[in-house]
């Protein structure tokens, strides 16, 4: 590696003299988010490019993690384990600025932050994860969610619903409403309802919780559902799409969802909102009619604007889902694709990797593995590789995957923020 | 859980290999391996063995 590193620091140098834009030889490259694409980016871009100006603009300067927030939602661990912070990336040499982006020039190339600074790119990566598309369902807006929480993004949020659940009395009706596609986490709707199941079952026997879903099937469904059978009869119930599942309205004054054809006045209500592109990607005029940002699969470089790259949830990245693994993933690959380029080097395709374990109880894990290459620019499924856990498995083996899936969680928040 | 970093490259090309093939037992590694040509595990195999 070191070889490789420093013949790129040498041909960095080399390429970049002539260039008038890059003053004194150093690249700037701005990553604006400090979730796991934009952290990991940024990480990357200064190992690949020791030279380089790599400045990371974030908001906040506590990163709390959405993986494994569903335990906290259910007491079975605590928001401090969700909670990191960017000192071990500020001191290898990323400039840190705690403020949030306000405008980007794709022209100027600039990111205007809000205390009005205007700061220069030569690469800009947007990694601003998932805004909602507020007043949907019907009357659901930021007002509503501190009553009938999301939960969707880490923090008060998780801690909120976590508060609803422990002071609801048993024999409550609690009820999440799942967004349709493309959504962060796709699987973890599912994986949140188990773990709350469980918690019932132990907790509050008496009680139901009721999944009313924009859609007709998601990921992992027959694992989940076999579990569910086996875990929690008569305690959670899956309502799809095409049974009346999609909540059209809320109404917070009362705590009840509306569907086409039914009310559910619930104890706790749990709307996960659908989902956009945080807003910073439709402002730099990245995102496509869909709200979301098309990209190049090898660079991440957008069509729509030279010179800034999308990776992580905003990201339209084909067969991929959105979660913090293919975040991570994107993240390096986008780095050293931005190493090559700033080299006046041409990108190579490679094969990414993505696995999303789910907890269905805390002993019980089960996972979905995808391996992906980018083809007729989309990332599409290699053949023949990924796939779910067996549906038939000793407790062992989902023992083990739970086990595996705490593992992942130390290893990639280390990688990341450690 | 044993390292990788530091192992041999038919070390780990062998691994991988067993993965692909179902040979050695796994939770993800199997599926992970099948979306792998050869030539690819050997540059991850001569990648991972340089580590320290």
């Amino acid at each position: 590696m070191k070889t490789r590193r420093s013949f790129l620091k040498a041909s960095i140098a080399t390429a970049l003299l002539p260039m008038p834009a890059f003053a004194q030889g150093q690249p700037r490259v701005l990553v604006v988010g400090g979730g796991f694409a934009g952290a990991t980016c940024a990480r990357e871009l200064k190992r690949l490019m020791p030279d380089a100006r790599v400045m990371m603009i974030e908001t906040n300067a506590t990163f709390t993690a959405c993986p494994f927030s569903n335990g906290v939602v259910t007491g079975l661990r605590e928001l401090r384990a969700q909670q990191f912070n960017y000192e071990a990336l500020g001191s290898l040499g990323v400039s840190l600025v705690y403020l949030s982006a306000r405008n980007i020039d794709p022209q100027a190339r600039t990111v205007t932050v809000t205390d009005g600074t205007a700061l220069p790119y030569d690469r800009l990566v947007l990694a601003p994860g998932v805004d909602f598309r507020w007043g949907s369902p019907a009357g659901y807006d930021e007002a509503a969610s501190a009553r009938m929480p999301h939960a969707w993004k880490a923090g008060e949020q998780t801690l909120l619903l976590r508060r609803q659940l422990e002071s609801m009395e048993d024999g409550g009706l609690v009820v999440i409403s799942a967004p349709p596609n493309p959504m962060r986490c796709p699987t973890g709707v599912y994986e949140r309802a188990s773990l709350i199941a469980f918690y019932l079952k132990a907790r509050k026997p008496r009680s139901k919780l009721i999944i009313l879903d924009a859609k007709d099937s998601f990921p992992k469904q027959r694992l989940f559902q076999a579990a569910w059978q086996q875990l929690y009869p008569g305690l959670l119930e899956w309502v799809p799409l095409s049974n009346d599942g999609k909540v059209v309205s809320v109404e917070p004054a009362s705590n009840t969802l509306v569907t086409d054809f039914a009310r559910h006045a619930a104890a706790v209500a749990n709307v996960v909102p659908p989902q956009k592109a945080g807003a910073i990607a439709a402002t730099a005029g990245v995102a496509d009619r869909t709200g979301w940002c098309p990209i190049d699969p090898v660079t991440f470089e957008s069509p729509l604007q030279k010179n800034i790259h999308v990776i992580g949830d905003a990201a339209i990245s084909g067969a991929m889902a959105k979660s913090a693994f293919a975040a991570n993933a994107q993240g390096k690959a986008c780095a050293g694709a931005i190493a090559q380029l700033l080299a006046g080097q041409t990108p190579g395709s490679g094969k990414l990797i993505n696995t999303c374990y789910s907890l269905v109880a805390p002993d019980y894990g089960i996972s979905i593995v995808g391996v992906y290459q980018p083809v007729n620019g989309q990332y599409v499924d290699v053949e023949g590789a990924g796939g779910t856990s067996p549906l038939e498995a000793p407790r062992e083996t989902r023992a083990a995957e739970a086990n595996y899936a705490a593992a992942w969680f130390r290893t990639i928040t280390a990688e990341v923020f450690g | 859980m044993p390292r990788i970093a530091g192992r041999s490259t038919p070390e780990i090309i062998a691994a991988m290999e067993a993965f692909r093939s179902g040979q050695k037992p796994a939770t993800v590694m199997d599926r992970i391996a099948k979306g792998f040509t050869e030539a690819e595990i050997r540059a991850i195999a001569d990648w991972l063995s340089a580590q320290k």
